[in-house]
Order: structure tokens, then C-alpha cells, then sequence
């Protein structure tokens, strides 16, 4: 069919047809807009319009009833440049961040592995294993709250049970410990996510490169280093941005096991663009706003730039 | 020196009813090019993996010079395999996985570019050695493999099914090759393909299998010239011999086998063993080329006689010309004759049967009725 | 002794690895992963002065009294109630619009298909600062603040880029011969859409669909920023809340997570595959 031919070009040479568009891939313009419309109307108003209106804000004081007064980039170096709590709450991301994405990533890894030499009870392990991923953040907080307490929090109750009392520790109400206590937490509820998708790459890995490395003398661990993970490594990848991301932006688990603190030693970037936007004496979105935008680009940069130096060139086939 | 020895050796896969392999027997003399051949699902491939030791195996034994080595790990066998889809290494450059194996081993670096040099030589490697697999054409990446194989310069080659993967052209020119090279480094091979072309004329000695067992093993025209059974009969040769249903019939010391209303004496048996199937149902087999056109028979050596079909289709193939034929009884035969034919398809004509090459299998066991007591 | 279990060459790692440890570490991390959920169901059948007491003892008796004082003293059944109205209509709409959207996109092709979709899959990139502001702004001066309506859109709004990806990419592979037949036998292009994409891709919309309930029934972010209200929290801000007013009335405040935990352990029981595959759907390469 000739007209089918000429719709099968190259994606947007075919105009978007009249009320008599023929050809397989062509629908009239009342269609189109009527199956795209509504998603193209809620992008517009909810996601489009708040983003440009909050780089927007971020060059302005944005007081209440909406009044607002241009500051240039005044947040921003007020931000860089006199916000010490600021730079406190990046060192506790960017910590938190690191550190997290490497357990996260390499801890799936491992409980995949586990998983993948065939150990008994395989298929009901990853069920139980993956469900800290289901749960909300507020039951996952809430319980290892209670499991951090001092006088009655399993961990210390253990430490004491087996003779270790002298390590017991405020590990939510210690500075010290604090952002350590939230990231452990956090690897719990997640580690099963990344285990999964390891799991899944691990499965589609040719068993005859795994015998031939075998019969090369390759041991557990040599296997693992030379042929798994490099040949996991676009998955690796992905999931090392994926929780990268997740970190950097990182808000509820915090909110509600520590608020921030003690002493801004949980405090991270999101939490602290809420309470300057809703817990500060003086309000004004704009300063937030600023903080949003600038991190929001600082991540953008940092994913560029993991992505550049890990991602491989070639598509390695197999 | 590597002799292989298989012992009753057996497979059993976790969770399946039947096992896979069956009591398999089978000797492979130092330097031998030996080929297991069988259908898809036969337990060729089992066998392989369990003398390599990428599969446990369940009873009976593996040795080598004498030396079991069911318990010994993959990598302390000092046997190299070619895998189906050459499993080579994609994240490393082919220099890098030739010498991967022997940097595990840790071989001193020298013996080791040198080693990798002299294979990449000896297989026309030299120019791809900084490249990666997926840069390669299939038949690039099948000889790194075999010269991943070569540069251990092991006791043992093992290969499963190098060659389904390319394509008909390229596969003629490689198993000459491989063959080639085989004979070179004289090490004992074990080669594992369900194709019998392959079979034919790659190995010193073939091994059958069907169904987890060996059914035959010998050297491959003894092989085709006498099939064990009815399996082996169809599996070699391609048109497969035909089978049609038959009497035995003795008049006095000769032998006869009726098929239909056609009568052809059976020679190259004893009489003591055609004696037990005297007035009794047998099959009899015919190679497609042992059926000739009544007006171009002349080979010499053959004992002609007719037979009357009905033709129902002509394949003129160029070199030759396939029948397909039915006998009065309605069974079909398949018979290969000379470049052109006059017959057409509903004819019916009487093609001649060479009788010294009739084989006798046993209805019931299907085994073939052996010439000698 | 050769890895007797191993009939995968991987499995054969295990022949290198003694069993014992892993089988150690396998029990492990069950009961680390496990463990405080179990602790969690006890306590929500036990009394907060019992659970002092002794905190990780059994419920004996078990009280199940409490599940009704918290759904009408503690108000919990206001919070879960409130939940299901926000993400069931969430859903319900990312269904609707999503599948309309995706169906769009991987039927037809018009000018300016190609930055219509990678405007719209870039939402799913899009960091929550960036917009969470703003929306409050916007929902504040349309009246939206504070409301049900208003979190529902708002939810809409930031799952409609994962949903259209996941069923885009599933719609895209159905064979055009479906829909070229159909279109010969004379049905409109929304009948297409009603009777033969939807129908066909039900395992990827029902993919988005519980993907879209668990994400936003534990939503948090949003709904602290866009609902104050008392009797408008959804469940993870009325745990918080009564966790705030109430912080020692441990037993309650378990009865309460209990309660919010249901509804995803019982779709979790009878569909994990299909959840385990939604969750990580896109992750994998």
C-alpha cells in the first residue's frame, strides 16, 4: 500500500494527518490530541510550569500571599558563601551518597550471587528478601528507631546479651553515629531492590563463558573480578546511578528517624530546602528554591560525569 | 600419551525421571580424533560436560591414562574445550583471552606471549589480537576459541557443536581445518555433533549414541557399511536408508526375502543365522544408491534384481536425481540415480535392487541381523 | 565434593564455597529482613505497657481489640481511608491517561512524536525539589492546598512519566497486524484502543497499576508538604503524627504500621512475582 510506504519513513516526516489520514501509522489530529491531551495538559500545568516557576523563584525573595521581589543571584551566593548549615547538610549527602551507593550496589551484588549458586529455598528468600523494598518509609523508619533505642532497641539489647555492653551507643542520639544508623537502615530497605536486578543480569550471563572461565582456572573469586562484574558492568552502572540519585535527594527516611539532627548531623539537602521553605522564622521560597535549583544541577553534573567514566564504549554482545 | 576411559558412566539430572545417560562405554586412544555423534537430546553433550567437570557425575567413571578423574576439579584435568557458541570472554581483546588461562595457571609472561604468538600464527590470528569478540565475523571468533584450546596445550581437546553456528560454506572449510590442526598436535579429541556429515569425515572412529546410550562405535565407513540397528541405519546417510517390511523365505541352502510380490536373494549371511528367521517377518534395508534405473545399472559387483514402484515425485537435484517411490505393499522408498531421468511422477516402473546390498534387521529389536553367528 | 546441587557452571562457585557459611549467612539476613516485621505484627497484638515489659515476647493474649481502637480512637481508619482515596483515584487516572498517552505514542507516528516523548519520559528524571515548591505555590493559589484532589493531582503528575515508559514500551511490541486487521474491519481509532491494547497489554497495565499503588501508598514528601489537616493525613503522615503526639505508646503506634502494612503484604502475598518485576521494571539492561 502505497500511502503505507510513505508513512513508514523516518518518525516525523509524515504530517499528522487530516480527518482522512490514511496509512497504518497515522491517526487525525482530533485523535492524537485527544488520547495525548491529558497527559500533555497535566505535564504542562504540574510539571513544566512548577519547574521554570521554580528557577524562577530561586531569583527571587517569594514572600507570603505570593509576593515576590527579584534578588538576582543573590540566593545563590548567600548559599555558597554564608550558609554554613548548607555546606554541612552537602557533607552529610555527599557522605552518605558515596558510601551508600558503593554498599548498596556491591551488597546487591553479593546477595545475588548467594542467591544465584543455587541455595536452597531460592525462589521464597527472594520474596522475604525483597520485601523491605514494599514497605514505606515511615514503617521502615519507625521500626529501626525502635530498634536503635538505648534502653530497650534490639542492637544494644544484643550487644549486652553477648557480652559486648560496652559498645552499646545512642546510635540516633549521637552525632557520630547518627548518619551511619540512618544509612544502615537505608541499605536494608533497598539492597533487596538491587539484588533482584542482579540477579536477573546474573541470569543472562551465557553459562558456557562461566564453564570456559571454569576449565581456565578461575576460582569463586577470580570469576567474580575478571568475568562477572565486568561483563555485569552496564547493569552496575545503572544501578550505581540509580542510588546515586536516590541519596543525593534523599528526605523521608530522615524526616522521620532524626528530623535532621542531632545537631544537623543527619541533615541532608531536602530536609533542609523543607524547613527553610516551611519551618523557617521567615518565609520565603525563594532561598529554598535556590537551594532546589542548585542541587538539582550539581546532581544532573554528577551523573554526567559518572556515566562518562564507567560506562563502557562498546556494546559488548552476548 | 592421553587414552580416555569412560566407565558405565551415567547422568541423572536433579528432579528428572529417566536419566539422561545411560552406561556408557567407550575408550579413546592417545591422538584420536573421536566423534560422538546423535540426535538432539541424546546425552552427547552430558557426556562431554562430565569429562570436562562442568557437570557432576552420577555414577560409573572418567580416567585418564588410567587416572579416574571423577573428582578432580574442571581445571586440574588439563583438558581444553571448544564451546557451541565459543564462550569467549566479550570484555576482553583476543590476546587477552588466549592468554587468560595461563595467566591463571600463572605460566611465566614470556612462555605465555610466546605461546599466544605461535597460536595466533599457526591459526591466522596475528592481525585481530588487539581486537574484541563482537569486532570478529563468526568464523574469526570460532578459531580463537580453538586457539584458547590450543595455547594450554592440553592432555585432552573436547568440542561441542564448533561448527553449527556458521555457515554451510564456512563449516566445510573449518572442519578441514580443524581436522588439519588436530593431526598436527596429535592430541586425543573428543568430538561432540549431531550432524553426520561431520561425523563422517572428521573422525577416526565414531561413537552413536540414542537415547543416553552408545549404540555403535567404529570407524565410520565400517559404521555406514554396517549399521548396528535400525537407528543407525536411518541416522547415517543422507537420503536415509530405506526400510520395508519383509519375509524371510528358504528354499534348501538360499535364502530369500520377499517384499511385496518382488523375491531377492540374500547373500553375505550365514546360514545358521538366517536359519532362526526362516518363514518369519524381518525388515530389509536399501541404500537410496543401491537402487538403480533399469536402463543405466552396470555397477559392477552388483547382483541386480527388479522391483516394481510406482514413481510419485522427481527431484532433480543437478548431480543426481531423487525418486520417491512406493512398492505394491505402499511403503515409500527414497532412490538416487543419475543426473537425468525420463521417468515422470505417476509412471510406474521397475528399478533394479542391488541384492549384495541388502541388510536384514530384526522387526522386533530392531537390531540388525548379524552376518556371522 | 564436587557441587553435588550445581547444574548451572555458576552453580559450580559453590563446589569453591564451603555450604556451611552460606547457609549461615543465608539465615542470617532472612531473619535481619524478616525479623522486624514479625516484631512489628507481635507488638500491634500487644499492649504498650506488655511490650515494655518485655519487648520481644509473644502476645499473650492477643489483642485484637486494638486494631478497632485504632482505626476509630487513634483515627486510623480516617488516615487509611484517606489513602485509598488519594491513590485509588491516583491510580485510576495514571491508568486512564497513562495507557491513553502510551497507546498514542507507540501507535502513531506525527510530527513531534519525538519530543513529546522525551518531554514526557524526562519526568522521570526529575528531581522532587524542583517541583515540590512550586506545586505548593500553585495548588495554594488554585485552591488545591490542604486538599484530596490536590495530592491526587499532584501524584498524578509524578508518576504519569514511569507509567507511560512501562506501557509505551510493552504497547510498542504488540504486532501491527493486530491493528491493521482492525482498522480494515472498520473500528475507530478509540475502539482500537478499548478493545485491543488494553485487553492485550492488561499484564503491563496491571504492572503500572500496583507499581503506582506501592510508590504512592507510602508516599511521604508530598503529602507532608501539600496536606496539613488532621482528618485529610494520609496513612504515613497520620503514623507520623500520632508517632509525634504519642511517641511512647509503642503498642499503638504498631497497631497503626500493621494497618498500613496490609494492604501491600496482601497484594504482595498473591502477586510478588508481578510486584518483584514492576518495581524493577526499566532497572534492568
Amino acid at each position: 500500500m502505497p500511502s503505507e510506504t510513505i508513512t513508514s519513513e523516518s518518525r516525523d516526516s509524515a504530517p499528522a494527518g487530516d480527518a482522512s489520514a490514511i496509512g497504518a501509522r497515522t491517526a487525525s489530529r482530533g485523535t492524537i490530541a485527544a488520547f495525548l491531551g491529558p497527559v500533555l495538559v497535566i505535564y504542562a500545568g504540574f510539571i513544566f510550569y512548577p519547574v521554570i516557576r521554580t528557577f524562577y523563584n530561586s531569583l527571587h525573595t517569594v514572600g507570603p500571599q505570593n509576593t515576590s521581589s527579584f534578588v538576582g543571584f543573590q540566593n545563590f551566593t548567600q548559599l555558597l558563601f554564608h550558609d554554613a548549615t548548607f555546606w554541612r547538610a552537602v557533607g552529610n549527602t555527599v557522605t552518605f551518597t558515596v558510601v551508600g551507593t558503593v554498599a548498596d550496589v556491591l551488597g546487591g551484588l553479593l546477595l545475588a550471587l548467594c542467591l544465584f549458586s543455587q541455595a536452597p529455598f531460592g525462589r521464597l528468600l527472594r520474596v522475604i528478601w525483597f520485601t523491605p523494598v514494599l514497605m514505606s518509609y515511615v514503617v521502615v523508619g519507625i521500626i529501626w528507631v525502635w530498634l536503635y533505642d538505648y534502653d530497650w532497641g534490639l542492637i544494644n539489647t544484643i550487644l549486652r546479651w553477648i557480652g559486648l555492653g560496652a559498645f552499646e551507643q545512642s546510635w540516633l542520639g549521637d552525632p557520630h553515629t547518627a548518619l551511619w544508623a540512618v544509612l544502615v537502615t537505608h541499605l536494608w530497605k533497598w539492597l533487596g531492590f538491587n539484588m533482584i536486578i542482579c540477579l536477573a543480569a546474573l541470569y543472562a550471563l551465557p553459562g558456557e563463558v562461566l564453564g570456559a572461565a571454569e576449565l581456565d582456572a578461575c576460582g569463586w573469586f577470580a570469576k567474580l573480578v575478571y568475568i562477572i562484574i565486568p561483563m555485569l558492568r552496564p547493569t552496575l552502572v545503572n544501578l550505581l546511578v540509580l542510588s546515586f540519585v536516590g541519596k543525593m535527594m534523599m528526605f523521608d527516611l530522615v524526616w522521620i528517624m532524626t528530623d535532621g539532627g542531632p545537631l544537623w548531623a543527619t541533615e541532608t539537602v531536602s530536609t533542609y530546602v523543607y524547613k527553610r521553605a516551611f519551618n523557617w522564622n521567615s518565609f520565603d521560597l525563594g532561598y529554598p528554591s535556590a537551594i532546589a535549583v542548585l542541587w538539582s544541577v550539581m546532581i544532573v553534573a554528577f551523573v554526567v560525569l559518572m556515566t562518562r567514566l564507567l560506562r563502557q564504549r562498546e556494546r559488548l554482545e552476548f | 600419551m592421553a587414552v580416555v576411559t569412560i566407565e558405565k558412566l551415567c547422568k541423572r539430572y536433579e528432579g528428572a525421571g529417566e536419566p539422561s545417560v545411560r552406561d556408557v562405554d567407550l575408550t579413546v586412544g592417545d591422538g584420536e580424533f573421536m566423534v560422538l555423534l546423535g540426535p538432539s537430546g541424546c546425552g552427547k553433550s552430558s557426556v562431554l560436560r562430565m569429562i570436562a567437570g562442568l557437570e557432576p557425575i552420577t555414577s560409573g567413571s572418567v580416567a585418564i591414562d588410567g587416572r579416574p578423574i571423577n573428582h578432580v576439579a574442571a581445571k586440574d584435568r588439563d583438558i581444553a574445550m571448544v564451546f557451541q557458541s565459543y564462550a569467549l570472554y566479550p570484555h576482553m581483546t583476543v590476546g587477552a583471552n588466549l592468554a587468560f588461562g595461563l595467566r591463571r595457571r600463572k605460566v611465566a609472561a614470556a612462555v605465555i606471549d610466546q605461546r599466544v604468538q605461535s597460536v595466533a600464527e599457526r591459526l591466522g590470528l596475528t592481525p585481530f589480537l588487539a581486537r574484541k569478540p563482537h569486532a570478529l565475523s563468526g568464523g574469526q571468533r570460532q578459531r580463537v576459541a580453538l586457539g584458547r584450546a590450543i595455547v594450554r596445550d592440553p592432555k585432552v581437546f573436547l568440542f561441542d557443536e564448533p561448527l553449527s553456528n556458521l555457515d554451510a560454506a564456512l563449516r566445510v572449510t573449518t572442519r578441514n581445518e580443524l581436522v588439519k590442526q588436530q593431526h598436527e598436535l596429535g592430541t586425543t579429541t573428543i568430538y561432540v555433533t549431531h550432524d553426520q556429515v561431520e561425523a563422517m569425515t572428521m573422525g577416526d572412529r565414531i561413537c552413536i549414541m540414542n537415547g543416553g546410550k552408545v549404540v555403535q562405535i567404529g570407524k565410520p565407513l565400517e559404521v555406514y557399511r554396517n549399521p548396528a540397528d535400525t537407528f543407525v541405519a536411518r541416522f547415517l546417510g543422507s537420503p536415509p536408508m530405506n526400510l520395508l517390511a519383509a519375509r524371510l523365505e528358504q528354499e534348501g541352502a538360499h535364502f530369500f526375502a520377499q517384499v511385496g510380490d518382488g523375491r531377492y536373494p540374500v547373500e553375505g549371511y550365514a546360514a545358521e543365522v538366517l536359519a532362526r528367521y526362516a518363514n518369519r517377518p524381518v525388515t530389509l534395508g536399501i541404500r537410496p544408491e543401491d537402487l538403480y534405473e533399469s536402463t543405466s545399472a552396470n555397477a559392477a559387483g552388483a547382483r541386480l534384481q527388479p522391483i516394481s514402484t510406482r514413481i510419485n515425485a522427481v527431484e532433480p537435484l543437478g548431480a543426481e536425481t531423487l525418486l520417491l517411490l512406493s512398492v505394491g505393499t505402499g511403503e515409500e522408498l527414497i532412490a538416487r540415480i543419475g543426473r537425468e531421468t525420463e521417468l515422470r511422477p505417476g509412471q510406474s516402473t521397475a528399478l533394479m535392487l542391488d541384492a549384495a546390498a541388502i541388510h536384514l534387521f530384526d522387526p522386533e529389536t530392531t537390531n540388525a541381523i548379524p552376518r556371522r553367528p | 565434593m564436587q557441587g553435588a546441587r550445581a547444574s548451572h557452571p555458576l552453580g559450580l562457585w559453590l563446589s569453591h564455597l564451603r555450604r556451611t557459611p552460606l547457609i549461615l549467612f543465608l539465615i542470617l539476613y532472612t531473619v535481619v529482613t524478616g525479623g522486624p516485621f514479625l516484631w512489628v505484627a507481635a507488638m500491634s497484638l500487644r499492649t504498650t505497657p506488655e511490650i515494655f515489659d518485655n519487648p520481644y515476647g509473644l502476645p499473650a493474649p492477643a489483642h485484637w481489640g486494638k486494631f478497632v481502637d485504632a482505626w476509630t480512637i487513634s483515627k486510623y481508619g480516617t488516615y487509611f481511608w484517606n489513602s485509598v482515596i488519594v491513590v485509588g483515584g491516583a491510580v485510576i487516572l495514571l491508568t486512564i491517561f497513562g495507557s491513553m498517552a502510551a497507546h498514542c505514542l507507540a501507535r502513531y507516528r506525527f510530527r513531534g512524536s519525538r519530543i513529546v516523548r522525551i518531554a514526557i519520559l524526562s519526568g522521570m528524571v526529575l528531581p522532587p525539589q524542583l517541583l515540590i515548591l512550586s506545586l505548593f505555590q500553585i495548588l495554594l493559589q488554585f485552591g488545591l492546598y490542604n486538599t484530596l484532589p490536590g495530592l491526587i493531582i499532584a501524584y498524578v503528575a509524578t508518576q504519569l512519566a514511569m507509567t507511560v515508559y512501562i506501557l509505551e514500551g510493552f504497547f510498542a511490541q504488540l504486532p501491527q497486524d493486530l491493528f491493521d486487521a482492525a482498522r480494515m474491519d472498520g473500528y475507530s481509532e478509540f475502539e482500537i484502543f478499548w478493545r485491543i491494547t488494553l485487553p492485550i497489554g492488561m499484564p503491563a497495565v496491571f504492572t503500572t497499576v500496583t507499581l503506582n499503588f506501592i510508590i504512592l501508598w507510602n508516599e511521604f514528601l508530598y503529602a507532608i508538604v501539600l496536606l496539613t489537616d488532621d482528618d485529610k493525613r494520609t496513612m504515613p503522615l497520620g503514623i507520623m503524627h500520632f508517632m509525634g503526639a504519642h511517641q511512647l505508646d509503642v503498642g499503638m503506634i504498631a497497631t497503626g504500621l500493621m494497618i498500613s502494612i496490609a494492604p501491600v503484604i496482601l497484594l504482595y502475598a498473591f502477586f510478588s512475582d508481578i510486584l518483584i518485576k514492576g518495581m524493577t521494571a526499566g532497572a534492568v539492561r
